[in-house]
């Protein structure tokens, strides 16, 4: 039992001292420096003007806002979210049957598994990311076992499809981790029960399991969907940088274009959008939560 | 929590007033360098020659992009020295006056630079910058892709031949040099419908293309996973046509460009005296010669070549491009307004 509860148990609510309070300054500092502070910086300066050097006049326009209404620009923020749905989908249906797996796994050999799904993490992204050059690409293992089949110069790179694969590898073990942790909080009897009731195994898990892991999945959706969104190597190194996604855009706007402020303007838009799917999933854990409670009641 | 915020604030304020006063006020000659250079493009064994033979201790950053060094200095104090931007990027950093102008009493040696550094176009009298080194940019390519058939011209680029097999640079500049030079226009232009007509060549070209790529393009043209490429002269390309006897690179007969590293000083740099020393080192032949020797880099410096151990390189098209075969090379300098033909197109491009 954790103390905020022991005190709700106990009927009173303990004051936070003030020295709890000294605790909470290097923590407010970095958030507010580190993360409110540019912020506000990057969304003034989306309704800036750019200079011809890369610099920042002053002034209010919502021009920035205005071109991205050109369909050059919709067309890169539609695909990267394709892609970046299409790699939730991908990543949610194969986090919940991995976690699944590693559940119905006697509990001392769960944290193994979760060990293996962790290792990757111990080597950096862009490592990573080359080393699926090496695999998908002309000269790797996939190539050669086709090229016994006489099947030469076979790549799978670049392409979207290698894309999708180093999305999916990516963010993967993001995906397992929130599903696995409610996944192992439902009580196994209640499988059990509903088997004894005749349940097939979709039954299980439609009626079961899925709803009550629904917060760790919906928790992985949004720690799959907005980080997709932010890519900018994968679609260069594994898709040749041919469909540049909203990462891509910003870098090249920010670094090439010298166009602070319409570099800001979609990094606003994005911002945007990644705070109403947010939004989204609140509201859909709250009415799941809701109903949740209501079924207990009428149960009841 | 607004008394919390006020007093983080203050903190934060009063950390970088102390630090700025620790820079100014010594009035003895400098005992430190802060360099902020491309990665590997001044040898290691150029700095600890320098800290050997005057005592100053060199700290050195690297940036990958110029793009990247221009955002630095531009959020001001970066406390950096000595820079080393590229042709253009001296442009922008006067433009922004970042920059210290040079005082030419303070300076010796500048008369071994090759000729053709001289008096560039971009920086007229080398007010700002001391040209340190020098590349192209051309063509890559593996013959035994091509089937032995040699390319010399940027038309290959879009030839429906090579479809899939074709690489472009991922950088709008060099993209535009290939799509203005195979439409018979200077790399350099600044018209409008030149650049409107080099985007329309560049969209057609994208569906032959394998992809835009200059991360690792170079190891894309030895696994013959891509025949040709445009591609950037220098170490790493110079590395791979030496070690694949299929691999060439050249420059294309419509010219391709040239592209020269400098060594300028940043506005209220706090080592001046030491900068010009740096730069003084760096003009003697014999530490020029370390680019080449120590870095894979054709020197700006004429009197280095006598240096150079390995003269084969001085021959090496990767490395140091002949005077013919740069004759026709333009010098990509800052578009200036004419930057947002190029990005209009480039983004059309791009989203094509």
């Amino acid at each position: 039992m954790t103390a905020t509860t022991r005190a709700i148990h106990l009927g009173r609510q303990e004051k936070p001292k003030r020295g709890s309070l000294l605790l909470l300054i290097p923590g407010i500092a970095s958030v507010v420096l580190l993360g409110v502070l540019p912020l506000f910086i990057v969304a003034r300066n989306s309704f800036a003007v750019a200079d011809d050097y890369g610099g920042i006049t002053d002034g209010l326009t919502f021009e920035n806002y205005a071109k991205l209404l050109d369909p050059v620009y919709s067309k890169t923020l539609l695909f990267s979210l394709g892609l970046g749905l299409l790699n939730t989908v991908v990543c949610l249906v194969i986090g919940y049957l991995t976690s699944y797996y590693i559940v119905s796994r006697p509990t001392n050999r769960q944290g193994f598994l979760l060990l293996l799904v962790i290792i990757p993490f111990w080597t950096d992204f862009l490592v990573r990311t080359f080393a699926w050059i090496t695999i998908l690409g002309s000269g790797g293992p996939i190539a050669g076992i086709l090229g016994i089949f006489g099947i030469a110069g076979f790549s799978v790179i670049p392409s979207n499809l290698a894309v999708v694969l180093g999305l999916l590898y990516s963010f993967l073990p993001t995906a397992i981790f929130p599903i696995y942790a409610s996944m192992r909080s439902i009580d196994p009897s209640l499988k059990e029960a509903a088997t004894d009731l005749g349940a097939s195994w979709w039954g299980v898990h439609r009626r079961v399991i899925l709803p009550l892991s629904s917060p760790g999945i919906l928790g992985a959706a949004l720690l799959t969907f907005i980080p997709t969104m932010g890519v900018f190597v994968i679609p260069v190194l594994l898709g040749g940088g041919k469909d540049p996604l909203v990462g891509n855009l910003i870098v090249t706007l920010y670094t090439e274009f010298r166009n602070q402020p319409m570099g800001a303007a979609v990094s606003m838009v994005l911002l945007v959008l990644m705070l109403a799917s947010m939004a989204l999933v609140g509201l859909a854990l709250k009415r799941s939560s809701t109903k949740r409670a209501t079924t207990k009641k009428t149960e009841a | 929590m607004k008394k919390l915020i006020v007093a983080s604030v203050g903190v934060v304020a009063a950390l970088a007033l102390s630090s700025c006063s620790g820079t100014g006020g010594d009035a003895g000659p400098s005992t430190e360098l802060n360099v902020y250079a491309w990665a590997d493009e001044i040898p290691q064994t150029v700095f600890d020659a320098f800290t050997e033979e005057t005592g100053i201790a060199v700290n050195v950053d690297n940036f990958d992009s110029n793009e990247t060094m221009i955002s630095k200095l531009a959020a001001g104090n970066s406390g950096y020295d000595i820079v080393e931007p590229s042709q253009y990027a001296v442009q922008q950093l006067v433009g922004q006056e970042l920059l210290e102008p040079l005082d030419k009493s303070k300076i010796e040696g500048i008369d071994n630079l090759a000729p053709k550094f001289a008096d560039p176009s971009y920086d007229p009298g080398l007010q700002y910058s001391v040209p340190w080194v020098w590349g192209t940019t051309g063509l890559l390519y593996n013959a035994a892709c091509t089937g032995g058939e040699e390319i010399t011209s940027w038309t290959s680029l879009f030839d429906p031949k090579w479809k899939g097999k074709i690489n472009m640079l991922d950088n709008m500049l060099a993209a535009y040099i290939a799509g203005l030079q195979v439409n018979g226009y200077g790399a350099d232009s600044t018209d409008e419908a030149e650049i409107a007509k080099a985007t329309e060549s560049l969209i057609e070209q994208k569906p032959l293309l394998s992809g835009y790529n200059s991360t690792n393009y170079g190891e894309l043209v030895a696994s013959g996973d891509v025949c040709i490429s445009e591609a950037w002269g220098g170490t790493s390309t110079a590395k791979i046509v030496e070690q694949n006897p299929d691999v060439h690179y050249v420059l294309p007969e419509e010219g391709g460009s040239l592209w020269v590293d400098g060594l300028s000083i940043a506005k209220g740099a706090p080592h001046q005296d030491a900068a010009y020393e740096f730069i003084n080192f760096l003009l003697r032949p014999e530490i020029a010669a370390m680019a080449t020797n120590d870095g894979g880099l054709a020197s700006a410096n004429a009197a280095a070549q006598e240096h150079v151990t390995d003269q084969g390189l001085l021959s090496n098209a990767a490395v140091y491009a002949s005077d013919e075969q740069v004759a026709n090379a333009d010098f990509i300098v800052d578009p200036g307004k004419a930057m947002r033909f190029y990005q209009d197109g480039w983004t059309r491009v791009k989203a094509s």
